[in-house]
């Protein structure tokens, strides 16, 4: 017998117990900007980006052939932000390559919409429309040595978040 | 093998190091306390998570099934593994085909507990762990002390002389920032030149086929997307309905871990991408078992968050080693019995029953009744230590007995002062109690 | 109010004052008390160890003893929870009150004819805060109370204080204190260091096991401080 028949015959249905359906009663009180500060990103207008990092590489999807080796401060951008937790949504298709947010030495992400909560942010998302997506929170962070945060373990060293409303 | 009161008397003989295992860990439970806190919906998202996880495993098969239709249609590769041997062979096998012999792993104790990186060895295949946890602890042979937080038990200067040995970095430097930064450098390397990446899975997702994995460091997302083939290995536990089911998950996974907000990264795996191969290994390895017995599949609702960990007096003072389970903590002594009772019948007993694990618990695991349960099953399996079945028996025959309680009772007052004794491991660390010349009963007849 | 008084083994045996305050401190709040003089353990000594299939016998006795009372009422939150949980006489488990629980929630006392001038640190006992939910806990969201503060408040004099970690465990744990003794005793120290922190006079508590415990360390440190147990504060006039 497969491993799967095995499996699969050892597991006896249970007492049937409800889904509970959609979660209600989150707090939407939530501030996109503050949560960006919490999680280590930071928050700069447009024409500071441009002072910041005037030679970085913009992706979009009219873009591609950025090669891995040249993304040292890379531009793309979000779906949407979620202000409880500062989490901005990526899809495969906003990015040159799926490693690019992570490989790239210095991140910068535009975003035009902010939902209050993850809640809301799964309904926005609504079915899967790409092969990978992610929520990114903040640059690269580690605290495996005692406990002491450092910013870059092993993706980008820094967030920066422009909204463009 | 010590026992876990063995290890930790070891671990406890450095009073110094023992307090800041303690404080750091208990820093973490105020942080994820004050992140909890915040959020007035917080026990309600408990209960929802909780239900959600027991409605999934009353379904259990179903939504395997559901999420392998949906995988193998989104383009990945399912596999089934009925134990560790077939989950190591399997792996081994998707290597072999590939001709790797270095491979990247992120962080998943499901091949900690299967010994994957000790098989895949002993085939003359490298692995790399890629946290810097992890890849601390193996560089020093040593396992993960914790499941968040596997270097826990090393302070920065046993860190610096790691990497001063491994990594080349000058002697003596002990500072986070820059052996971090020298991880990175010495990491990339092998990110740039795996084929093949491993990784854990948080969350499968039956209604989609996709699959989550979060971390702060990026680490399994550097790996996967690098690799030609990317390896994804979970328990059949970690399945969840539906998509939108993930939002409560990911706001308790680590506002309950560390008190972040959320994971830096939680990165949706549902296809492969062009021209990569996407595997996924689907282990029992005794959770069918635990499922079966009502006692204990509450113990297969854990998002392996570590809160139980971080809040546990007992774990905080004997660090994870003393459990000599790749999984410690509360959360590890309920599930290491289900896979081996005699070598685990310790762990169970490595606990007050204070209680506070199965209320940090952000999916409402009755970890600390579990803890009663595992007692009572191991002792009926006679896995008593020597002396202890007479004892409890005596001991039990002797407080079923009024008249014998009483003479008892009193020789014990009478001659208590020979408890003072070497022998006596109360009397070890404490003094015993002075005792009355009257019980409360002989003075209450004479009221 | 007719009360019978459930008095742990260890309490009968090691700290009788607690029985004689819990006794004196009911007959004063107008309850008629009965002691049942053949009780002897409520069985989770053998329960905890991994014994309950050998707690029958005990089990059986304490029926026999308790079973024509609608409130039976005992000075230790450890032994009622076990009692409430595994008890297998339905009677027994739901007539069976922590002596703090039956103050405030049967007798509902708004006053206590009790002064205790001194500066007390508060222990939490595991199994009567967060099993009998005596007390809020820490670990959860939910809106403080305490039902052991409610009484000593009543107390005339007292300075009450909690230790930093307010409801972190002794270490106690049954058979717990000897089998790990190195952990048992580590967190009793801790728990004692936090409270000297506060320059206490006594640790009380509703748990007479935890504070013998620490009593043993306190001794062994040649240390002033004292433990009593709430009753015996509730109950000093």
């Amino acid at each position: 017998m497969s491993a799967r028949d095995q499996i699969l015959g050892k597991i006896e249905p249970l007492e049937p117990i409800k889904h509970p359906g959609a979660f209600q009663g989150a707090s939407e009180d939530f501030d996109f900007q503050a949560s960006l500060a919490v999680v280590g990103a930071r928050v700069v207008t447009s024409s500071e980006l441009e002072e910041i990092f005037p030679g970085r590489r913009r992706y979009d999807k009219t873009l591609d052939g950025l090669s891995l080796a040249e993304i040292e401060v890379l531009e793309i951008d979000g779906e949407f932000g979620v202000a409880e937790n500062g989490a901005i949504w990526l899809t495969e298709e906003a990015m040159p390559h799926r490693v690019a947010p992570f490989i790239c030495q210095h991140l910068v992400i535009n975003v035009k919409k902010i939902v209050p909560h993850m809640h809301a942010a799964y309904e926005e998302l609504g079915k899967v429309k790409s092969g990978f997506g992610l929520f990114l929170a903040g640059p690269s962070k580690t605290a495996d040595i005692e406990q002491s945060l450092v910013i870059g373990a092993h993706g980008a060293r820094s967030l920066t978040v422009v909204i463009r409303s | 093998m010590l026992s876990h009161s063995e290890a930790s008397e070891k671990f406890i003989s450095d009073a110094e190091r023992t307090d800041w295992h303690d404080e750091t860990l208990w820093f973490v439970r105020a942080k994820r306390d004050k992140a909890s806190k915040v959020l007035p919906e917080w026990e309600a998202m408990r209960e929802h998570a909780s239900q959600i996880k027991d409605h999934t495993l009353a379904n259990l098969g179903e939504y395997l099934q559901a999420f392998e239709a949906k995988a193998i249609a989104n383009g990945i590769k399912v596999h089934w593994a009925a134990d560790a041997a077939e989950h190591n062979a399997i792996v081994h096998s998707i290597i072999a085909a590939q001709g790797s012999k270095t491979i990247v792993k992120s962080k998943s104790m499901l091949t900690e507990e299967c010994h994957l990186n000790d098989y895949l060895a002993s085939k003359g295949i490298d692995v790399v762990d890629t946290d810097l946890g992890e890849r601390i602890v193996q560089f020093r042979n040593e396992a993960p002390s914790h499941i968040v937080l596997p270097a826990i038990h090393l302070k920065k200067e046993d860190v610096g002389e790691t990497f001063h040995q491994h990594l080349g970095t000058p002697k003596g430097n002990k500072d986070p920032q820059f052996l971090t930064e020298a991880a990175r450098q010495h990491l990339r390397g092998h990110f740039l030149a795996s084929e093949v990446a491993i990784t854990g899975v948080n969350f499968a997702v039956a209604e989609t086929g996709e699959f989550v994995v979060c971390t702060n460091e990026g680490n399994a997302d550097m790996g996967a997307h690098l690799a030609k083939v990317h390896i994804a290995c979970t328990g059949i536990e970690k399945i969840i309905p539906k998509r939108a089911d993930l939002a409560v998950f990911l706001r308790l996974l680590a506002r309950s871990a560390t008190g972040q907000l959320i994971t830096t990264y939680s990165s949706h795996f549902h296809k492969p991408r062009e021209g990569q191969e996407m595997h996924i290994v689907l282990l029992d390895n005794g959770r069918t078992r635990q499922l079966a017995d009502p006692k204990y599949k509450n113990s297969l609702k854990c998002i392996r968050c570590a809160a139980c960990f971080n809040t546990c007096p007992v774990y905080r003072r004997s660090g994870g080693h003393s459990y000599h389970q790749p999984v410690a903590g509360p959360i590890g002594s309920i599930l290491a019995p289900n896979i081996d009772k005699k070598a685990n019948a310790d762990l169970p007993f490595a606990s007050t029953l204070c209680g506070s694990c199965s209320n940090v618990c952000p999916v409402k695991i009755n970890i600390h009744e579990q803890l009663w349960f595992w007692r009572q099953d191991l002792m009926e399996a006679g896995l008593a230590p020597a002396g202890k079945t007479i004892g409890m028996k005596l001991m039990a025959f002797t407080l079923a007995n009024p008249a014998i309680y009483r003479i008892g009772g009193s020789l014990l007052r009478r001659f208590s002062a020979l408890l003072n004794t070497s022998l006596n491991p109360w009397y070890k660390q404490r003094e015993m109690p002075e005792a009355p010349k009257e019980s409360f009963q002989e003075w209450y007849k004479k009221r | 109010m007719r009360v019978a008084l459930f008095v742990p083994c260890y309490i009968d045996q090691f700290y009788p004052q607690v029985a004689v305050a819990s006794l004196e401190l009911l007959e004063k709040l107008g309850c008629e008390v009965v002691v049942p003089t053949e009780q002897t353990c409520c069985g989770q000594p053998m329960a905890n160890s991994g014994f309950a299939s050998s707690t029958a016998g005990c089990d059986a006795n304490f029926t026999q003893n308790f079973e024509g009372f609608d409130y039976i009422v005992g000075p230790s939150g450890s032994c009622v929870l076990h009692l409430k949980e595994h008890h297998p006489s339905e009677k027994i488990r739901s007539s069976v009150y922590e002596i703090c629980e039956f103050l405030t929630d049967v007798l509902k006392i708004s006053s206590l004819p009790a002064k205790f001038p001194h500066r007390v640190g508060l222990h939490q006992s595991c199994h009567g805060q967060r099993g009998l939910r005596l007390s809020s806990m820490s670990e959860r969201n939910e809106k403080p109370f305490s039902k052991l503060e409610d009484l000593l408040s009543l107390v005339d004099g007292i300075q009450i204080s909690k230790p930093e970690r307010a409801d972190e465990c002794c270490g106690f744990g049954g058979t717990f204190c000897v089998t790990e003794e190195a952990v048992s005793v580590k967190m009793g120290q801790d728990r004692i260091k936090e409270h000297d922190a506060n320059a206490v006079e006594y640790i009380v508590g509703a748990d007479t096991s935890c504070l013998m415990h620490m009593e043993g360390i306190l001794r062994r440190q040649g240390s002033t401080v004292q433990v009593k147990h709430i009753v015996e504060i509730l109950n000093h006039a």
